[in-house]
């Protein structure tokens, strides 16, 4: 086993690049298999499609290196493996807000995708305000709030404070800030 | 699933897109005549004239080439099956002594009872839970919907000191790895328990 920070590091927070590695492998799958059956086929000398593998070569005569096809092709393998490259290395966005733990063997979190919509409801269910969408990251929380009421004052403040008690009440490894932007909408 | 899978996903996306980089980049390279000495002029063609017909004249060359397809489309076949693999536990075994007998439990029997047991929880919704890795030292997978409102300290300790606690009770083991996910919803569909 493991430490808890690896754990809540490896196995909550960050993707697993489980979508791009199952993509990339079925097409290599599908390139090898129909490779095979190709090379097969020209072993036998019964060429499967109408390619014919006599020539397949013929095209790559007559295509240059300085091409500007070869060179587009070669720039978009390379730009698909850098992608691949950096999909593999960067550690990418966490998908949840760790909380703390009273038990070892328990690692805990929320998805970020349902505190935001959570907190987003916590705000509209704050009294003068219409709608409000949060962002929720590792270490801070961002909330847009909306209200018709001419008369603002303290409404931000009161935001501030529910989506702060409920984060603290969440109990978070870490106690995200919380920033709150207030719009007044005309006409209420 | 989690940690396994993602370190064999993101290995061989390093592998391929290194792969793709190193030969994309030598072919760009060449086309734009950066290295001639070594790579070769840049306006000469993909394949030269002796170059096709080398495979008619060398019978392995096809067989060969056959040969390497295929060892590619099992590694990535494999590569497929190992990201894709739920790795879920269908039977636990309760008796680790072999000596006296064996006493399978169907898995689904007892993740069973922990969802029942926390959707009973005041404020908890749903809940889904699955056993993973190993039948003797399952990790268990737990998601729960809660109402916005329920107060999550309350829950989480429930959570980890009753339910928790009887599935490791239920399961005769000292402790039981586990990923909880705590999801929200607005408590429209309010429970009567």
């Amino acid at each position: 086993m493991t430490g808890i920070a690896s754990r809540q590091g490896d196995t909550q927070a960050r993707p697993r690049r489980t979508i791009p590695g199952v993509l990339v492998a079925a097409v290599l799958a599908a390139a090898g298999i129909l490779g095979a059956i190709q090379a097969v086929s020209a072993a036998l000398d019964r060429p499967l499609w109408k390619l014919p593998h006599r020539d397949f070569a013929g095209p790559f005569q007559h295509t240059h290196w300085n091409d500007t096809a070869t060179l587009a092709v070669a720039a978009a393998v390379a730009f698909i493996g850098l992608v691949l490259v950096l999909a593999g290395l960067i550690p990418g966005r966490p998908r949840a807000i760790p909380l703390a733990s009273g038990d070892e063997s328990v690692v805990t979190g929320v998805p970020r995708r349902s505190l935001r919509r959570s907190l987003a409801r916590l705000a509209e269910d704050v009294e003068g305000i219409d709608r409000a969408r949060a962002k929720a990251r590792m270490r801070s929380v961002k909330e847009r709030a909306t209200t018709r009421l001419r008369d603002t004052a303290g409404l931000r403040e009161d935001v501030h404070s529910a989506v702060q008690d409920r984060l603290a009440a969440l109990d978070p490894l870490w106690l995200p800030r919380v920033k709150v932007r207030l719009r007044r909408k005309a006409g209420g | 699933m989690t940690r396994h899978t993602a370190r064999i996903s993101r290995a061989g996306l390093i592998l391929i897109g290194l792969i793709l980089l190193a030969g994309g980049g030598t072919a760009l390279a060449r086309g734009l005549d950066a290295f001639p000495a070594v790579l070769g002029r840049a306006g000469a063609a993909l394949l030269s004239h002796a170059q096709t017909r080398y495979p008619a004249g060398h019978a392995w060359v096809w067989p060969a080439a056959a040969a390497a397809a295929a060892v590619i489309a099992l590694l990535a076949l494999w590569w497929l099956a190992a990201q894709t693999r739920a790795n879920t536990v269908r039977r636990l075994s309760l008796e680790p002594d072999r000596t006296h007998g064996v006493t399978v439990l169907p898995a689904d029997a007892a993740t069973g009872v922990i969802t029942d047991e926390l959707e009973s929880y005041p404020g908890i919704q749903r809940a889904s839970a699955t056993l993973q890795g190993s039948p003797a030292a399952p990790r268990l997978q737990l998601s729960v919907t809660v109402e916005d409102h329920a107060d999550p300290a309350i829950l989480r300790t429930r959570i980890e000191a009753e339910a928790l606690a009887h599935l490791r009770t239920a399961l005769e083991l000292d402790t039981i790895p586990t990923v909880l996910r705590i999801r929200f919803s607005p408590a429209h569909h309010r429970h009567l328990a």
